[in-house]
């Protein structure tokens, strides 16, 4: 019985980082693929270790994969937004479907910083954006 | 036999996941969406490395999925410092 | 704080006296500690402690629940042959001020399918988040201050 339990929850888990994996190749721009990935692919995974957690049922083992679940749970965010910031100074463009852009000229780019104000257009220097791969750009 | 069966299932999904994600990997555009991808198959190892615990019935497998949570953490925070300071 | 401990304590000498420190053995000792200190302290009103517990067990139920319907949209989104697709970024003004609660409700929006903080600004008052489908944008910051921005502000309050 125990057994199909943990398939069930494994076989979730599995799909969801499917889902994750056809999202990021199918979504139009880095913001959408992140979104598609970086919870379907920290759920999917936690949901795995959670079967893990029913197969075993040791204490041991059950506070080890919780240990990964709770980290996993804290981290994904973080990396998300960091990945998020970096690519907004990077210049990774926005899908031309997006239909609002809030963050546009709030972003210092000399300072690095992120004012709740917005700035107009000439003081803010436009981030340059590079076409193409950045490997064969920068050698 | 259906429960093996349903085990196989899950390793063809995790093995289609991990092509479709090394597709993106070597297709780019950009360093940033490489860099998403690296974190994406890292948590499908993972999540391999979970089933296989529970195939295998060793619990042992299931440090390696600690190591590789933290690192992959400290790996992505650390491109992302690369990519935003580089600028 | 500090009734936690007591109550974290009173499990564990339920542990001891009962000679078995099996997790469920643990938990259970936790509940009964939990309704003896319930007992003692209810005459106290302004301890919020039994309160805050069942606001944080809803809460938890809800953000499941939260998170189940948007991975079901999300994976309709992703598997449909032409997605429906309305991106956008959106400021919401915060009225959360301290950085664990804001840290928390960033993670929490992000953690949530298809939605996604992108960054605070320097004088925490606006939080970008990215979303999948953006109808209305009043409607969306609505939405999320309703659901999660009033939790968290009951909760820690």
């Amino acid at each position: 019985m125990i057994s199909i339990v943990v398939l069930i929850l494994a076989f979730l888990g599995a799909f969801l980082v499917f889902l994750a994996s056809v999202g990021i190749l199918r979504m139009p721009d880095l913001f959408l693929r992140m979104s598609a990935t970086a919870k379907a692919g920290t759920l999917g995974v936690g949901l795995m270790l959670f079967a893990a957690i029913l197969h075993f049922q040791d204490f041991v083992i059950t506070s080890r994969a919780l240990a990964i679940i709770v980290f996993l749970f804290l981290t994904a965010p973080v990396a998300a937004h960091m990945i998020a910031r970096a690519a907004y100074f990077d210049g990774t463009p926005l899908w031309a479907g997006t239909v609002r852009d809030d963050l546009k000229y709030h972003y210092q780019i000399a300072t690095h910083t992120l004012d709740s104000q917005a700035h107009p257009a000439e003081e803010t220097p436009a981030i340059t954006v590079v076409e193409g791969d950045d490997f064969t750009e920068e050698g | 036999m259906i429960i093996d069966l349903g085990w196989n299932i899950i390793f063809g999904l995790l093995g289609l996941a991990f092509i479709l994600t090394v597709f993106r990997l070597i297709h780019g555009p950009r360093l940033p969406d490489r860099v998403v991808s690296l974190d994406l198959i890292t948590a499908e190892i993972i999540a391999v490395i979970s089933v296989a615990a529970i195939r295998a019935n060793q619990p042992a497998f299931l440090d390696v999925a600690i190591i590789l949570a933290l690192i992959s953490f400290l790996g992505t925070v650390a491109f992302a410092y690369y990519i935003e300071q580089r600028v | 704080m500090n009734i936690f401990l007591l109550n974290v304590l009173l499990a564990i000498v339920w542990g001891a006296l009962t000679g078995n420190f099996a997790p469920e053995n643990l938990i259970g000792g936790f509940v009964i500690g939990y309704l003896i200190l319930w007992l003692v302290f209810s005459s106290f009103p302004r301890i919020k402690y039994f309160h805050r517990f069942l606001l944080a067990i809803e809460f938890i139920l809800f953000f499941l629940w939260e998170i189940f319907l948007a991975n079901l949209r999300v994976a309709a989104t992703v598997l449909s042959p032409r997605p429906h697709l309305r991106p956008g970024v959106v400021g919401i003004p915060l009225s959360l001020k301290r950085r664990a609660e804001i840290a928390l409700l960033m993670n929490l929006i992000t953690l949530t399918p298809g939605t996604l903080s992108l960054d605070v600004s320097n004088d925490r008052k606006i939080l970008f988040v990215h979303t999948l489908w953006l109808e209305s944008t009043d409607e969306f910051i609505q939405k999320i201050k309703d659901n999660f921005e009033r939790r968290i502000q009951e909760l820690f309050e």
